[in-house]
């Protein structure tokens, strides 16, 4: 992931360095900025390459689709063990209602940020749903052992984008300084509220006997897969 | 320094709280070119193709003859003409790759001044954005001076090939998204996203028909058929949601009644 990440800033997409056709693209004349005139310009970054948009659009895609998903697995669960298990309503509540405003954070940015999202959408929600319930009608044990692997999956998954949102979003000024913008800075710090909590949810999952499931290792890899498997698809489609 | 720290809180706070665009002007210098053209708008071939389609293309429409006028008006040798379609790949089905940059440039062109205005009120509050009715119909009326010479313009757009797929249906996406986005209509984060970007491109394609057979004066006929057509999609839209809204209620009161039911035994 890291050494894709690399060429975020490296590679102009849709351009072909070879090609002969190079010499008619506009490309930002030395001064161009500080030409426009003012120190507002001066002060204000380069935009971001192509490369960096599609990585941003595609991290705000996955984020939103893969919330949407933690979100109806607690669904899930709370329809299922809330009536036969109430002493877990109170976990799963508290971290449903956590699920549910990362959700809402990513819903709100897709639509600031003009992100299209997943095509797969009424999918998620359908399997979500299935999961969470599915294994909460196994036993309580199930349930957190499909919670620690969603945490699990997603907690690396967003330790990914923060290392590459750290490395690749450095960008310059005209003024000849350099920085990292606001946007990205705020979208780094929600990343990482939003992966403390998550990993938080294991925590709580191993705590209430996620590793006493049966059988474990299978419900457990097999929800690591799918969720490996969903990351994947949302990014894409 | 106390001016520019003041400067820096309204712009973060602007930039924390309210509609921006990606990547947002608040804190990126303006790209030099309109994406996906290649140069400049004070470029040459930009000075070239603004005068035809000014001037030459409403009487000779998309074609060679009407670009090499204008090569010729504004100062150019014709070998320009090889410059103007660098960027498109050559198709034996297809016209010039110069009359598929005039034609591409047309959609982009008009799709900027579209919303060119709107950034900077839309930073302030939605609300102060305008209809997304308005939006249709200031870009159909942008193009009334050429509604002669839309039956060719569709004829370039739809022709199966490479173009089609990598300019006209990009550009038509990409003018529904901006309508959309810089109106104060409602967006969404599910499906509908989708639907709405859909339906707006059916009522603009459909109202763009319209226009080429219309002899109406000034196209007003097209502009009530636009006005009747996105009206019909928006509550086409209305009935969906109240029958999902009322089948989701169905359902939640059915699972309860039966769990209640269950309950008492």
């Amino acid at each position: 992931m890291l050494a894709q990440c690399n060429f975020l800033k490296s590679v102009p997409v849709g351009v072909r360095a070879f090609s002969s056709l190079n010499a008619l693209r506009a490309t930002p004349k030395k001064g161009t900025l500080k030409a426009g005139g003012n120190a507002l310009q001066e002060s204000k970054f380069e935009p971001l390459s192509e490369a960096q948009r599609a990585y941003l659009d595609r991290a705000l895609r996955v984020n939103q689709a893969g919330e949407l998903g933690a979100n109806y697995i607690y669904q899930g669960q709370i329809f299922v063990l809330s009536r036969r298990h109430p002493e877990l309503r109170p976990t799963l509540q508290h971290m449903w209602e956590q699920e549910v405003f990362h959700h809402d954070t990513f819903n709100a940015l897709q639509i600031k940020h003009r992100v299209r999202p997943s095509l797969l959408t009424p999918f998620w929600k359908v399997g979500a749903v299935a999961m969470g319930a599915g294994t909460a009608l196994i036993s309580p044990e199930a349930a957190m052992a499909c919670t620690e692997a969603v945490e699990t999956v997603i907690g690396g998954h967003y330790n990914e984008q923060l290392r590459c949102l750290d490395s690749q979003f450095e960008q310059r000024k005209a003024d000849g300084t350099s920085g990292v913008p606001e946007e990205v800075q705020s979208l780094t710090a929600k990343v990482k509220l939003f992966r403390d909590q998550e990993l938080e949810h294991l925590d709580t999952a191993i705590k209430h006997d996620s590793r006493l499931a049966v059988p474990y290792m299978m419900i457990t890899e097999t929800i690591k897969g799918v969720c490996r498997l969903a990351i994947w698809g949302a990014e894409r489609i | 320094m106390s001016i520019r720290l003041l400067k820096n809180s309204v712009s973060r706070r602007a930039l924390l709280s309210t509609r921006l665009y990606h990547p947002n002007p608040i804190e990126y210098a303006n790209s030099t070119v309109v994406a996906p053209l290649t140069y400049t708008m004070d470029s040459p071939q930009s000075r070239i193709l603004t005068h035809c389609l000014q001037n030459e293309v409403p009487h000779w429409g998309f074609t060679e003859r009407a670009l090499l006028k204008s090569i010729q008006a504004v100062g150019y040798d014709s070998s320009m003409m090889s410059v103007l379609g660098a960027s498109n790949s050559p198709s034996i089905f297809h016209s010039s790759p110069a009359v598929m940059e005039l034609v591409k440039f047309n959609l982009v062109k008009k799709r900027h001044a579209l919303t060119e205005s709107l950034a900077a009120a839309g930073l302030g509050s939605p609300a102060a954005l305008p209809s997304l009715e308005h939006l249709l119909v200031k870009r159909l009326q942008m193009d009334v001076p050429l509604s002669k010479q839309l039956g060719d313009l569709f004829t370039q757009l739809a022709l199966p090939s490479q173009f089609m797929v990598n300019v006209a249906v990009p550009e038509l996406f990409r003018l529904s998204d901006d309508m959309i986005y810089f109106s104060n209509e409602k967006d969404h984060f599910d499906t509908a996203w989708y639907s709405k970007r859909l339906g707006v491109s059916l009522a603009y394609t459909t109202s763009k028909l319209f226009m080429a057979q219309d002899n109406s004066l000034n196209c007003q006929d097209t502009i009530e058929f636009a006005r009747d057509k996105l009206h019909r999609i928006m509550t086409l839209g209305e009935y969906y949601n109240n029958v999902e809204e009322y089948a989701w209620y169905s359902i939640m009161t059915t699972v309860n009644r039966a769990k209640a039911g269950f309950s008492r035994h």
